[in-house]
């Protein structure tokens, strides 16, 4: 039988373990926006083409599965509405659940999941494998900050290529469900997009598009931290990859519901 | 092999300054009362040492004596708390951001597996650091970048990637990219290590070809007695995270200290054990 002090040492370990990495995670996020902001002052700023690059690979190389997934999202959004919405004679008004439930959670939540697997856990395995090979030492006994030269690109690519996703999930997923739904209830596809576009509001995408935001810090923040936390050789590399995937993809969905609570009270 | 090591060991001897001349330069690195320990575990006790300027000083000693430790002190990658540590004339406890990140660029530092960026050419490597720190422009770097492999004996491998490298050559390139900014100290983690002999000669005489063409310091850690008889000015060995001996190649090698004897002898050191309390401890009693 399991010793109750024993479980309470190691719920204490882990909280505090928690708490430490929540610790670290703070600090790393506000190194980052200082080196971004002040980097010039040092004669070191961050590079637009480090920048750029992050973008490409985790934005635009993501475009193709980003599509295939918001397509499917909405399509699946728009079987569900028609049959649950038909039971009482009312799938004409399917366009205000999709859009709605498009822009606001599915897109933000399915490219924050899709990227947290894709972009997180590559950002977790380059800076462990980095670290094993002593590769982040050199750069600080360089004179190159390690946070400015690895973080703040990946940080800032995050932050500016998850609500681009975001946006072109919602296009994609609204796209497909209104070819559907418009071809299941004989309307016109004109019409579908125009009654989608009057239910939606401003505040609507503001919200998807915050949430995208916010999904980025945390992909970006979980992969560093993780990575750079490792300890031993390709089977640290591996533990690590896999934690960061794991810890993100339930912080965004933690984070979502927090977000969503606070943003409509 | 053996001839060979003892005409370079005797070329360089020669060329070796004398005390007196070695004492009058400038200190690049002081060390006071530098103390460290992992948790409960202390690894560095009481540490003083100085390098002069154009010295070459190997720091000895076996595994777990504490000269990683050590040399991840001297290159600022651990605070050097409590105690002092001078770099180049500056305290490194006291500077500033700013300051230590300029200090930082006139040092150059090599590690034991190179270190390299696995996603950078050879090339790349060795000019990142004019990449980031300088505003040269890109025919600049390439000219300096290719001067450096040069004289690292990597001349038309700049293109190949780390993972193309023998582990030699990517130890000869880790040295460029530490001398790429022209420093005056640089340091050296295991150099010889991995190597076979031939290879680790060949490094030896690139160290002292960099002292004397660039007249800069060098602090090597190693465990390669014959090479630390060949380059070195001074030999310092650590034990158990004390300093043993720090001493001129010949007083090092004439001396007394039965532990300094044992080391350069490669003799394990006889312990006394009692079968009982042996027991008892594997017992964990």
């Amino acid at each position: 039988m399991a010793n109750p002090a024993k479980i309470f040492e190691t719920i204490g370990r882990r909280t505090v373990a928690g708490l430490d990495e929540m610790g670290y995670a703070a600090a790393i996020f506000f190194e980052a926006i200082y080196w971004t902001l002040a980097g010039w002052r040092y004669r070191q700023p961050v590079r637009v083409t480090a920048t750029f690059a992050a973008m490409m690979q985790f934005g635009v190389a993501a475009l193709p599965i980003a599509t295939l997934l918001a397509a499917t999202i909405g399509l699946m959004l728009a079987i569900q509405s028609l049959y649950s919405l038909g039971l009482f004679g009312a799938e004409h008004y399917a366009y205000i659940g999709i859009a709605l439930s498009v822009v606001r959670e599915f897109s933000p939540m399915i490219m924050g999941i899709l990227i947290a697997g894709r972009s997180g856990s590559a950002i977790a395995a380059k800076l462990a494998t980095m670290s094993i090979n002593q590769e982040v030492d050199a750069l600080q006994v360089m004179g190159i900050n390690p946070v400015r030269f690895l973080v703040s690109p990946v940080l800032i690519a995050l932050v500016l290529m998850m609500p681009c996703l975001a946006m072109w999930a919602n296009l994609v997923s609204i796209l497909a469900a209104g070819l559907y739904v418009s071809a299941e209830l004989n309307q016109s596809f004109g019409a579908y997009l125009n009654d989608t576009i009057e239910v939606l509001k401003t505040g609507d995408v503001w919200h998807g598009l915050g949430k995208a935001t916010l999904f980025g810090i945390i992909i970006a923040l979980v992969g560093v931290i993780n990575g750079s936390m490792v300890q031993g050789g390709a089977e640290g590399v591996g533990k690590v990859t896999t934690r960061s995937v794991v810890i993100s993809i339930t912080l965004i969905v933690v984070a979502d519901m927090i977000f969503a609570y606070m943003t409509t009270q | 092999m053996t001839n060979q090591t003892l005409t370079a060991e005797a070329v360089n001897q020669a060329n070796r300054p004398s005390a007196e001349d070695i004492a009058a330069r400038r200190k690049v690195i002081e060390v006071d009362h530098l103390d460290w320990s992992f948790g409960p575990r202390q690894v560095l006790f009481d540490i003083n040492l100085d390098v002069r300027e154009g010295e070459i000083m190997v720091i000895m000693g076996g595994s777990g004596s504490g000269k990683t430790t050590l040399l991840r002190h001297l290159v600022g990658l651990m605070p050097p708390l409590p105690g002092k540590i001078k770099l180049l004339g500056k305290d490194m406890g006291a500077l500033s951001r700013m300051q230590l990140l300029d200090l930082k660029r006139r040092i150059g530092v090599a590690f034991q597996f190179g270190a390299l960026f696995s996603s950078m050419s050879v090339s790349e490597n060795v000019k990142l650091p004019l990449r980031e720190l300088t505003d040269l422009e890109e025919r600049t770097m390439d000219i300096m970048a290719n001067m450096k492999l040069e004289v690292c004996n990597l001349s038309g491998f700049g293109h190949l990637m780390p993972s193309d490298l023998s582990g030699g050559m990517m130890k000869r390139a880790s040295i460029a990219r530490a001398i790429v900014m022209d420093p005056k100290l640089i340091f050296l983690d295991e150099p010889s290590s991995g190597l076979d002999p031939v290879v680790s000669s060949a490094l030896d005489d690139l160290i002292l070809k960099l002292r004397d063409a660039m007249d800069i310091s060098v602090v090597v850690v190693s465990h390669d007695v014959e090479s630390a008889y060949k380059i070195a000015d001074r030999i310092t060995i650590l034990d158990k995270g004390q300093i043993l001996i720090s001493d001129r190649v010949d007083a090092v090698r004439n001396s007394a200290n039965e532990r300094v004897q044992n080391l350069l002898h490669r003799r394990s050191e006889q312990a006394e054990i009692d079968p009982t309390e042996y027991l008892r401890r594997l017992a964990g009693d």
